[in-house]
Parts: C-alpha cells; structure tokens; sequence
C-alpha cells in the first residue's frame, strides 16, 4: 500500500527540482563560506562564546 | 553613525535557568522511571499490576513523551536560556513571559502525563497529546518565541554566534510541524479525530515523527554543543566555516528524510536511489558536525582523563556520529526490510536518546552547577562514575535491542526450501528474545542508578554554596545592533535576525512543501473500482479502544510486500483499506504480530478469552490481560457525535445510521454478546467495552479495498 501512495514521488518534476534545489543551495553555502576575506570574521566569531564581557 | 563604546552592566536572568534546570532533573527522572519500568514490563507483564493505567500501551507514549518533551525539553530551555543571554549579552526580553514560559511547560507536562495514563490520546507517536493540550504547547511555544525573538532583537552583540542559529531552526520549525501534524476535529474535550486518514496521516505523521526527532532533539543540542564544547575546552570551535556548511546542509537535507526514510521498502527504484542520495547526504553534515565538536578539543585532550564534563561531551559527540551513521544505514531498502518493526530501531533511537542527548545533558548540568550556584562540583570522582555506569548502561541497552532486532527480523523471514515459515508461530520468535528484554532492562536500570549519583552530587554541590545564588551582572560594550555597519554576505545574515529566521523557514518549507503537496492529492490514487465499506458505528467504538489502550505500540496494521509477510498475514496491505481510518493505525512496532487481516481468523470466544488473559491460549504470550474491558460499559452516547464528524469529514455514512448510531451498535453488540454468552462467557459481558473491542478485531482486513489482483497474493 505504501507504494502506491508513493507513486506520487514518482512525480519527475517535483523530486528532480528538489534535488537541483538542495544542490544549489549546497554549493552556494560552500562558496559563501569560503570567499576570501571572511577568515578574519570567522575567526572573530568562533571567539563568541568564550569572550567574557568585552566585545 | 559611531557605535558609542560606552560601557554597561547586564544582569542575566540565571534564576530562569535554575528553575528549568531543576525541573530537567525532576522529569528525567519521571522519564528514566517509566523507561525502565515498561522495558520490564516486556519481560514480565505483570509488572502492570494488572492496572489499566500502568499497561505497556498506555505508559510507553508516557515515556516517550516525558523523555522528550519533559528531560530534554527543560534541559533545552535551560540551556537555550542561558547561553543565548551570554551570546547576545542582554537579559531576556521579559522575566514575565519566561516565567509564563516556564510554568505554563510544567502544566502541560503535568498535564500529559495525567491524562495519557488515562487513555486519552491521538496515538500519533510523540503527538500523542489530546487537542486541548495541543493547543496549550502551540500557545506557550510562541510565548517562548515572542521571548527568544525579543531578546535577539535588544541583542548588544551584532553577529549572531551560530548556537543561536541552530535555535531559530528549533524555533521556527517545530511550531510548523506540531501544527500541521495535529489538526483534529474535535467530538468531545477529551477526543478527536485527524482531519487526515489512512496513507495521508501517515505520511502527516511521519513528516512529524522523524522531524521531531531532527527538530527537537538534534538542532537544538548541536546550538548547545556549539556552545558548551567551546566553554568547556575553552578553546574556540575547531572551523566555524564548517559549522555554517553543518547548519545550512542539516536544516535542508533533514526535513525531506521524514517520509522517504520510513517508506523505503515501498518506493520505486529510480526514488530509492534518490532516498540514498539524501540519506548519504545526511551523513555528511552529521559527521561534519561531529568531528568539528571533537576536534574543538584538540591540544586539550588531557581534559578527557580528567574532566567528567569533557568525558561525557566526547561520548555524546561519539554517540550522535553513530546514531547519525546507523539511520541512513536503515533507511537502504534490504536493511530497512529486516529492521523495521523490530527492537533493532528501538536501540537505534535509545543510541541516540540515551548517548547524545542524554549525555550532551548530563555534561551541560555538571559544568552549569558551579556556575549556577556559585560553588564546586561536590565530587568529580562520583561524576565520573555516573559516566562510566551510564556508557556501561547504554551499551547494554544498545547492544541488547540490536541483536534483539536482527535475530527476530530473521526469524518473521525464514523461509524453508518448501516456501514456508520456518517459525510460523509468532510467539516463538517472541519467548527467543525475552532473555534480552531483560539485559535491555539492566541497561535502563544502569543508566537510572547513574543519573541518581548525579542528582546526589548536585545536590551536595549545591548546599556546599555560601551565599543565595544570584544572577551573573556582566560588563558589555553597549552597542546598538541597528547603527552598526553590518558587513556583507554571510556576515550581513549574520547580523540580521529577521532575514535569517525567514531564510531559515524557507529551508525548511521547501522539503515541506514538496514532500506535502503529494500527499494532500492522495485520494487521487484510491482505486475507484475497489469498494471499502466504512466502519460499523460498533466497530468504530472498539476502534477507538485500540487507539485508547494503545494496542498500536505492540501491534502494526501494515502487511509490506515481502514474500515472508504475505506468507503469515496474508495480502499486502493496500491503500483503500485505510481510506476511512483516523487516526491510522499502521505501527511502528511489532511486539505482537500484525493485524491487519486478523478479522476472522478466530472466532469471538478466541478473542473473548485471549483480551482477558492472553495466557490461557499462548502459553508464553508477553501481551498484557485486559480484564477491565469485560467491566467497563461502552460509551454509545458519544457515537452519534463521533460518526457525524466522522460523516463531515467525508466518510459515506448515511443519515440513518449516524442519527441512530447509539441503536445500530447497540444491535450489534447484541449478536456478539449472545454468541458468547452462548459459549459461556458471564451475562454481565453485555454491553461492556470487549464486544466493541471484538467487533472490530472481527472487521480487521473484512471491509474490502482489495482487488481481485490484491488477493492473490501482492507480494513482489
Ligand atoms: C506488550 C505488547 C502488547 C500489547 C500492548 C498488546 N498486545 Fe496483542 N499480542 C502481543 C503478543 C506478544 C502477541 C502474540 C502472542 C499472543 O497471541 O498472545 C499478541 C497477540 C494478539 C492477538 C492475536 C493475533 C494473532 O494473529 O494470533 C490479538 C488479536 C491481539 N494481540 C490484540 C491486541 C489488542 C486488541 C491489544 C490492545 C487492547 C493488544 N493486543 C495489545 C503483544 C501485545
């Protein structure tokens, strides 16, 4: 019974747009976080949690 | 536009944080109790006291639902709490609505867990809750937004660290996910029907389920460990850029797993493959995240030999990176074909609930007592024999169910060479593994006596303090978040709460949508040349027994299309068959066997004496007697009410039946009372709920939604 009810997914369109969707999304967020530049600031923030009541 | 450098004092509120801290403590152990109470009851039913509020169905979702929603939820607000008011370096917007927050989640709770021993429930797993109490999470949920958001929005610190991202996730999506899965209609204060039935409830649900696991008990304890690691090291997390990657990648792969993840067995190939590629994708960022808060401790290993804290953090973090490699290992279709239904997924989930969320916990709690409280931990030797007491405990537990679930799962599909079940009584592959219910239960046991030497030593550190705990009064620049240049990119995002939430929401939405859209044409695939005829209105009173005593933790209603399965239970199950069912009642579950098609397999006296003592039939049955049933009297009021909604929501009853329902089961009830009293059963059966219960075990798999094609077999 699943099955049939899932024959849905088999909806080529919807699924393969969800697939391209989420790649994009991947690599964008690889990209953005690796842009030059942003050592710096990664750095600043890795130091959050641990700085006591300076800014 | 010059950020004023002046300087300010903040007071955060720490008596929040005690206050939820304690009630983590009172909750585990409710949660800890019940766990270790039902796990025994599996071996020795007894234990139930042959009381109805203490059977395994009833107490089993008050076990889950206090592990979850009780030990960790308070411990997430805890920690949520006091971390986001460090990282944001304000107080909380409101000491009103954190209070409201606080005690408003303790009533539910309390709530909960009167009534679910009462039987009142949805028999949703982990949505168990009736609507009333539905309605009063939603309220204090976004109380505890309106809160959270209000604090980001006075923050004095422009970036938004990225424990605090992780809770925005939690935040937002699990308001969208308790919703949706629990619209219901109600028939009385304490009674409702889903707006969903069959498949589509299903697949509702299980959205829910396994979001509720990502949602709840993921997301917001990797903001905790993104937190407490560092603290606890003190050294800055190993790659923040990976911590980014670990966010973006789990929000958006997690919240399409739900439904696929649980369907395997029933997807087309070609959807299959895309199911591993998410699956193997969730492996990624998990393991990502795991080594980047096991690396976070690098140059500080030594801690490991002498800190509890570090010790149980490493375990936590060694914990989620085995949960997080064991699901997508049981989400491939030939794996997922002999775990499901079996102890396998329970030690699964405990891999999980007990190692990483627990432990995660338990670090948090020995590293905040200090800090709470203005004191020392009372016994770092003691903690660290809570450590090794409670690893010992959980792997027994672990161990236990795997080998529980494999064994069991290969004995349902043994088949010889004739084509036939090797172990066709189910009790047989039931009394196999009940010496492991047992080290299951020593397990739990373990873990309980573990967590009792933690409550001793906090309690000891705690009355070792010399002055009344107070709120921590810290010095922070006094920036205004809303003058400051906030950068660009990512670093904008991070300056921007507002944009970042409604990102956030996006991500999740998307899976959503696209997962849902499908389900909500469902009725497009029932097959219109099959007929399915509704339930009796008897036989929808008995329904709503099963539901009640939660027969659906023991029992599935799902015959998969395996050989070994349409060998002992007939056709697979289809479609049609649970067009009508709200709520469904597939399981998740086999202790006992299916029944799906057990409607005329035995006749009424069989069923009479099995529901009053299983024993006198199965010798080794572990299934619990259900005596009260033969006393308590059938509610035929409520029918009426039950079946005209059950009519609005589309069911074909006709007029007649629904304005004299209370008669036409009264009738019914009749005829099956008569047949037993016939074969010896007492007068006083007439009336009393086991004949509703017996009308409906007779109607399992007898009301059609099967073709011609179906009944030949269904097995692939
Ligand atoms: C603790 C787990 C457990 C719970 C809860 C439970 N059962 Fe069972 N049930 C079993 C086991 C184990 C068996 C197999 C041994 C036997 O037949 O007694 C079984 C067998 C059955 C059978 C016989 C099935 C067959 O094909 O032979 C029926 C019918 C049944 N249960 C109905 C119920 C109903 C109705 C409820 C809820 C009121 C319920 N069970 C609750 C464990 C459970």
């Amino acid at each position: 019974m699943k099955q049939e009810g899932l024959k849905f997914f088999s909806d080529i369109y919807l699924t393969n747009t969800a697939l391209v969707l989420f790649f994009l999304v991947f690599l964008g967020v690889g990209f953005w976080v690796f842009r030059s530049g942003s050592k710096e600031h990664y750095k600043h923030m890795s130091q959050l949690p641990l700085k006591k009541d300076e800014s | 536009m010059t950020a004023s450098q002046e300087k300010v004092k903040v007071q955060y509120d720490d008596q929040i944080v005690r206050m939820f801290f304690h009630a983590t403590l009172f909750w585990a152990f409710a949660a800890f109790t019940a766990g270790v109470w039902i796990a025994f009851e599996l071996a020795v039913w007894q234990l139930n006291l042959n009381t109805e509020w203490l059977t395994f169905g009833r107490l089993r979702p008050l076990h889950t639902n206090a592990a979850i929603f009780a030990f960790a939820g308070n411990a997430i607000f805890a920690g949520i709490y006091h971390s986001s008011q460090r990282l944001l370096k304000t107080r909380m917007f409101s000491d009103m609505l954190s209070k409201i927050h606080f005690w408003g989640w303790q009533l539910i709770i309390l709530a909960a867990a009167i009534t679910l021993p009462l039987g009142f429930t949805q028999s949703k797993e982990y949505a168990e809750l009736e609507w009333p109490i539905d309605i009063a999470v939603t309220l204090i949920w976004v109380i505890f937004a309106i809160n959270f958001f209000g604090t980001l929005a006075r923050r004095r610190e422009k970036h938004m660290y990225v424990a605090i991202w992780f809770y925005i996730a939690t935040i937002v999506t699990v308001a969208v996910l308790y919703i949706v899965n629990n619209i219901a209609l109600p028939t009385s204060i304490a009674h409702s029907y889903p707006v969903y039935a069959g498949i589509q409830d299903a697949l509702v649900q299980w959205w829910y389920g396994h979001n509720a696991v990502a949602f709840f008990l993921t997301t917001p304890f990797l903001g905790l460990m993104y937190y407490y690691v560092p603290k606890a090291a003190n050294r800055p997390v190993y790659s923040y850029r990976l911590s980014i990657i670990h966010f973006w990648a789990l929000i958006f792969i997690y919240i399409w797993a739900g439904p696929h993840h649980l369907l395997y067995t029933a997807l087309p190939d070609w959807a299959q493959t895309l199911g591993m590629i998410f699956s193997i994708m969730l492996w990624a960022p998990s393991w990502g995240g795991m080594i980047n808060g096991l690396l976070t401790l690098r140059g500080a290993w030594h801690l490991l030999r002498t800190d509890p804290v570090i010790k149980f953090m490493v375990a936590a973090l060694t914990f989620y990176g085995m949960a997080t490699f064991e699901g997508p290992l049981l989400s491939i279709k030939s794996v997922s074909a002999l775990g499901h239904y079996t102890d396998w997924i329970v030690g699964h989930v405990h891999a999980g609930t007990l190692g990483w969320n627990g432990f995660l916990i338990f670090a948090m709690i020995y590293y905040l007592v200090p800090k709470l409280w203005k004191t020392e931990l009372y016994s770092k030797k003691l903690a660290t024999t809570h450590f090794w007491i409670g690893l010992l405990g959980t792997l027994l537990y672990y161990i236990s169910m795997v080998v529980a679930g494999i064994t069991q799962g290969g004995m349902w599909r043994a088949v010889n060479e004739q084509g036939q079940l090797v172990y066709p009584d189910f009790v047989e592959t039931v009394t196999r593994i009940v010496p492991l219910y047992y080290v299951r239960g020593i397990g739990g046991a373990l873990y309980l006596i573990g967590f009792l030497l933690l409550l001793y030593n906090v309690y000891k550190s705690i009355s070792m303090a010399t002055e009344k705990p107070t709120d921590e009064v810290a010095e922070v620049i006094n920036t205004n978040v809303k003058s400051e240049d906030i950068g660009t990119g990512h670093r904008k995002l991070e300056g921007m709460a507002t944009a970042f939430t409604v990102l956030t929401l996006i991500a999740i939405l998307v899976g959503s949508v696209i997962e849902i859209i499908p389900t909500l044409s469902l009725h497009k695939y029932v097959r219109n040349d099959v007929q399915v005829e509704p339930w009796t209105p008897l036989e929808l009173a008995g329904r709503d027994i099963y539901v009640r005593e939660g027969c659906y933790t023991c029992h599935s209603q799902m015959i998969r299309k395996m050989p070994s399965e349409v060998l002992r239970y007939g056709p697979a199950s289809t479609i049609e068959e649970s067009m009508y069912n709200r709520p469904f009642q597939w399981g998740s579950k086999r202790t006992g066997p299916d029944l799906a098609r057990v409607g005329g397999k035995y006749p009424v006296t069989w069923h009479y004496r099995h529901m009053i003592n299983p024993r006198e039939i199965v010798k080794d049955s572990i299934m619990p007697n259900y005596p009260w049933l033969a006393t308590e009297k059938i509610d035929y009021y409520a029918l009426r009410k039950k079946l005209s909604i059950m009519k609005y929501l589309g069911v074909p009853y006709d007029d007649d039946t629904v304005a004299n329902a209370d008669l036409v089961a009264g009738r019914q009830a009749q005829e099956i009372a008569d047949g037993l009293i016939e074969f010896g059963a007492p007068e006083e059966v007439r009336n009393k709920e086991i004949i509703a219960l017996i009308s409906y075990l007779q109607a399992l798999g007898q009301k059609g939604g099967l073709s011609e094609e179906d009944k030949e077999g269904g097995s692939e």
